[in-house]
């Protein structure tokens, strides 16, 4: 019985000391990010390279959200999200500022959508999500795939801008999501063209191979936030048509998917969420488990 | 002063038998020798006891056997003994004077020319001497072998030498002619790969003796381009190596140029110091190029004090295939390695990589098929996987295969001559019950027993020595450059425990991971194909966490992939054992020939098709091999100078099996300007072969006495006394000249 009892308390206390040392962290104060790009895309030391350890922040609507029990247990596809500067807003406490819009659904969305990978894929993905921050010296250069929500908030430094167009440069993939209407569509091509000046930003066709890797996607639909459990309206700032956006690279491959008027984040958010419609869920997991697939193909 | 001593000349001895004219039996000389040696025994014995200080027995002994000598060389001196030897009878003979007019006997390394110097010669003692006593019939000696009246029809024009066709010739003549003897006068530069044993057996069946005189210096002042060593095929844009071999004498320590060139396009150069050995071996490398032949031509920089500066280049035939190779890649999971792999090559003009990925539990994904449905089922039958030339194994459980997949697979390696990697992962080699047959055959290793040997932690990629001399495992032009790159490649995302390399397998890379030194790249051949292992899925962070610039990831698994297929055989293979035809156009055509399942295939049509360097064409039938299923062969001759390309075709009725390219050059002439000093070993082989002698042209007058011997043409047996010779005479007064120092000395006198 006490043989048993301490083979039962050893992985727990394994998941303890994990949960100890991966313990919520501070946001980066937006107001003293460092700035310096000159030195992106220059060749680094493996240690400067090498991975960071794992870290959680305060997120948008969830502190401390519960570890997985198989965290500490590394896969081939983790969920990386990416962290970036928001513009100067309104906060809805009052005030005006820099807020953390990156950490918007995070961590939840990310784990459900690892979790959906493992189950309808055969991609081993890690559990818990890692988020990446251009400041970090080479880190972001070890997930080539990379998430980014709101980004009719962004406000890239020089640094993030030039860091995420070398990591897309060297073969790295970006999906961003959650941002609606023309004003933040705005908001997302000013930062944007930081990145790529001078590539364009196309609809992706219907026979295009994202769509088509795993399920064909031919037929999609608006997928809406969790806002639309009480309002029941499909669109957010009047984004009512989305679009499922794209910037090319130079042999016709995807590397920056990007898909407005749509809360996909929302919709792995709360796929366990009663109240949410499935159907939006059920389409999300879709596009997402195609879009992983395609960075993992292309 | 051989003769002085001995009467006669050398070659009398060597070639007569000596012979006893006494009218006594042998058994009584033998005897009287017996009986004189045991009386001079009896006498020392009995003489020693009275002496006032007796003698040691040694020094009675040597005093005995001083004697006996003395005695026995004077009794055999009372038997007459002679030389019995067979002699050309004067007048009725003919000596085949053959001079070499080559351009090599115009080299002027003498007192003027060689040639010059053999006329010299002839002209001076010998060719009176020898007319007095024979017919004399002079020849010019070239490429082939013509008469001549007069010396100065003799030019040093000829553009190759071929002595043992010449020989041959004369020794045809002397079936109907009374030739007695043969005088060669050459530098022994012979450009037909020396003498073969069907003429030196000729002209020992007649007994023709071949006297050899040799021109030119053993050794000039002088570097040359010995040898050129390049693949006869290759794919188009490979990064491939040229052996040069160089020679010099008289140039150590001096620096030169050497140049690889297709046509006025410079492949690449290198600087050579020349070794005091004499002898080195360069290696140059240099990119295929696209697809094509191309006449590589490697030329070293002449130095100002070169005795010949024609020796200086080399030109071979090269055939840049352009075809794609197609690759098979099947992954068990989607994982990043398989995206920059694909990506890595996606631009090689000769590689197409088609995948089937497994997404899901029950879908595959195809990439890189060339229509809609191929792989559609999946894995590949028999006839469809060995249309292509190499496969990749991902992490990808073994249990994902049948047993009939699995054994397709080892025929394709083992008969097909295809390339098998087996990249490490998850579900690959101990993780994914790769130990089974014929896996654990094909593999390159011995896997270890138990699982969980792949691991996501770093590992740090090292290449071994093998490795570092590799152009598998070359990621920069340069190769110090390489050396360093991968010194700083960032590590490996996930490694394997592979186990340990079988024998005859090449680890070129290993790996630190873990604390242990581990391999990660490993080759080796299997049948007619090869397999290697790649112990990681992680070599994608060689991409993503390098400047975007860098290509050593690209690099890398297209050195790999192309390795893979490089030496996979099509259906038809054509060769020939002398793709460098010198002087004579005379090639052989060889074809091996296998069915769609890559079996050897014995009632196929085949022909090879040449296009000549001038456009003509010609079709040769091979015929098949009585012996071997799947080979045929035959023989052509290529007329012209230069150089030529040849398709074998095969065929199976109406149905086509398959072709194969076949490049091969005639250079006619150039030949004559390599080893041009004096072939003395040559020359004195072929002499001492066929009962000749070799001589120096300073002492060729002996010639004069020493030719008549000779057993060809019409002989005369001479039987020449020995007892008079002076040398017997010394040795009788030297034995008791000896004897009575000994005495002196020992105080028995």
């Amino acid at each position: 019985m006490r043989l048993r009892g301490l083979l039962l308390s050893a992985p727990t206390a394994l998941a303890l000391v994990f949960a100890l040392m991966a313990a919520e962290v501070p946001l980066p104060d937006p107001y003293t990010l460092p700035n310096d790009a000159s030195s992106v895309g220059k060749r680094t030391t493996r240690k400067e390279q090498a991975p960071r350890a794992f870290r959680e922040y305060p997120g948008w609507e969830y502190n401390n959200f519960p570890l997985a029990a198989d965290a500490n247990v590394p896969g081939e596809w983790l969920f990386a999200r990416y962290m970036y500067r928001s513009i100067v807003q309104r906060s809805w406490r009052g005030g005006i500022g820099r807020l953390g819009n990156w950490t918007i659904d995070y961590p939840r969305s990310d784990r459900h959508l690892s979790a959906a990978l493992r189950r309808l894929t055969r991609i081993q993905t890690r559990s818990n999500e890692e988020p990446v921050a251009a400041e970090d010296g080479d880190d972001i250069y070890n997930y080539p795939w990379l998430y980014a929500v709101e980004v009719g908030h962004w406000d890239l430094t020089d640094l993030q801008a030039a860091k995420l167009r070398d990591f897309l440069d060297r073969g790295g993939f970006f999906m961003c999501d959650d941002f609606h209407g023309t004003r933040e569509w705005s908001t997302f091509i000013h930062s944007m063209k930081k990145v790529f000046p001078d590539r364009p930003i196309v609809d992706i066709p219907n026979d295009d191979p994202i769509f088509h890797t795993v399920y064909d996607l031919d037929n999609r639909y608006q997928v809406a936030g969790y806002q639309y459990v009480e309002s029941h309206v499909t669109y957010e700032f009047g984004g009512i048509e989305p679009r499922w956006r794209a910037i090319y690279d130079d042999k016709g491959r995807i590397m920056v998917a990007i898909c407005h008027n749509m809360d996909l984040g929302d919709s792995w958010e709360n796929a366990d969420d009663p109240v949410y419609p499935e159907r939006f869920s059920a389409l999300g997991f879709r596009i997402g488990v195609n879009y992983v697939i395609y960075a993992m193909t292309h | 002063m051989f003769e002085l001593l001995f009467k006669y000349p050398p070659s009398v001895f060597s070639k007569g038998t000596l012979v006893l004219l006494g009218s006594w039996p042998r058994w009584v000389l033998a005897l009287a020798i017996l009986a004189a040696a045991g009386g001079l025994a009896w006498l020392l014995w009995r003489n020693r006891a009275r002496l006032a200080t007796p003698i040691q027995r040694t020094r009675a002994v040597a005093i005995w056997l001083l004697q006996s000598a003395a005695i026995a060389l004077l009794l055999l001196m009372l038997w007459e003994p002679a030389i019995s030897v067979a002699s050309l009878k004067p007048q009725q003979n003919i000596v085949a004077v053959v001079v070499d007019d080559s351009r090599s006997m115009g080299i002027r390394d003498e007192d003027g020319t060689r040639l010059e110097g053999a006329e010299r010669l002839l002209d001076g003692r010998l060719l009176a001497g020898l007319r007095s006593r024979f017919q004399v019939r002079i020849y010019r000696l070239g490429s082939g072998l013509g008469r001549v009246q007069d010396l100065k029809q003799l030019q040093p024009d000829e553009p190759s030498t071929h002595i043992a066709e010449g020989l041959r010739q004369i020794a045809s003549d002397a079936a109907t002619l009374p030739v007695g003897a043969v005088v060669l006068l050459s530098d022994g530069q012979d450009n037909s790969r020396g003498i073969d044993l069907d003429t030196l057996s000729e002209l020992r069946r007649r007994h023709l003796p071949v006297n050899t005189i040799g021109f030119g210096k053993s050794r000039m002042n002088d570097v040359e381009l010995e040898s050129l060593d390049i693949p006869a095929k290759a794919l188009a844009d490979a990064r491939l190596e040229a052996q040069v071999g160089v020679t010099q004498s008289g140039f150590t320590g001096r620096h030169t140029m050497l140049t690889l060139r297709d046509g006025s396009t410079i492949l690449a150069t290198h600087e050579v110091v020349l070794s005091d050995s004499g002898q080195q071996t360069e290696t140059v490398e240099f990119n295929a190029g696209k697809a094509g032949v191309r006449n590589v031509q490697a030329t070293l920089e002449p130095l100002p004090e070169e005795t010949n500066k024609l020796n200086n280049q080399l030109t071979r035939v090269l055939a840049v295939d352009g075809t794609k190779r197609r690759i098979l890649y099947v992954e068990g999971e989607p994982r990043w390695e398989y995206k920059f792999m694909r990506r890595a090559v996606e631009d090689d003009p000769v590689l197409q990589v088609v995948s089937i990925l497994r997404t899901t539990q029950n879908k595959i994904y195809r990439q890189g098929i060339s229509n809609p449905h191929e792989l559609e089922n999946g894995f590949p039958g028999v006839e469809e996987l060995f249309d292509f030339q190499g496969l990749v194994l991902g992490s990808v459980e073994a249990g994902y295969f049948t047993p009939i997949q699995r054994e397709m697979m080892k025929q394709f390696v083992d008969r097909r001559g295809g390339g098998l990697l087996f990249e490490g992962g998850r579900a690959s080699l101990s993780d994914g019950g790769y130990e089974i047959d014929p896996f654990n055959q094909l593999l390159p290793v011995v896997i270890p027993k138990h699982a969980n040997t792949f691991r996501r932690d770093p590992a740090e990629a090292a290449l071994t020595d093998a490795g570092k001399r590799s152009l598998l495992t070359r990621i920069d032009d340069d190769r110090d450059k390489s050396l360093a790159h991968w010194n700083i490649l960032p590590y490996l995302a996930d490694y394997q425990d592979v186990g340990s390399p079988k024998p005859g397998a090449v680890v070129l890379v290993q790996m630190k991971a873990g604390g242990r030194t581990l391999p990660l790249l490993i080759t080796e051949n299997y049948g007619r194909g090869r397999t290697a292992v790649f112990a990681t899925g992680g070599s994608w962070r060689w991409r993503m966490q390098q400047p975007k610039e860098d290509t050593s990831q690209q690099t890398y698994w297209r050195q790999l992939l192309r390795w893979l297929v490089s030496a996979t055989p099509s259906r038809v293979v054509a060769a020939t054992p002398t793709p460098d035809l010198e002087d004579t156009g005379r090639i052989e055509f060889r074809a091996d020939v296998r069915d769609s399942t890559y079996l050897p295939s014995g009632d196929a049509m085949v022909s090879a098709h040449v296009i000549g360097p001038d456009g003509s064409s010609d079709t040769v039938a091979l015929r098949p091999d009585p012996v071997k299923q799947g080979l045929y062969s035959g023989n052509w001759d290529a007329s012209k100078d230069g150089s030529y390309l040849a398709e074998v075709t095969a065929q199976r009725g109406n149905q086509k099996l398959g072709s194969d390219v076949l490049t091969f050059r005639r250079e006619d002439g150039a030949a004559e300007n390599f080893h041009q000093e004096q072939n003395r070993e040559l020359l004195r082989q072929l002499a001492s072969e066929t009962g000749g002698h070799y001589y120096q042209s300073r002492d060729a007058a002996k010639l004069l006495d020493e030719i008549s011997y000779s057993e060809a043409g019409i002989t005369a047996r001479e039987t020449k006394d020995l007892w008079n010779m002076p040398a017997l005479f010394l040795l009788v007064l030297s034995l008791r000249s000896a004897e009575w120092l000994l005495r002196r000395r020992w105080g028995v006198v």
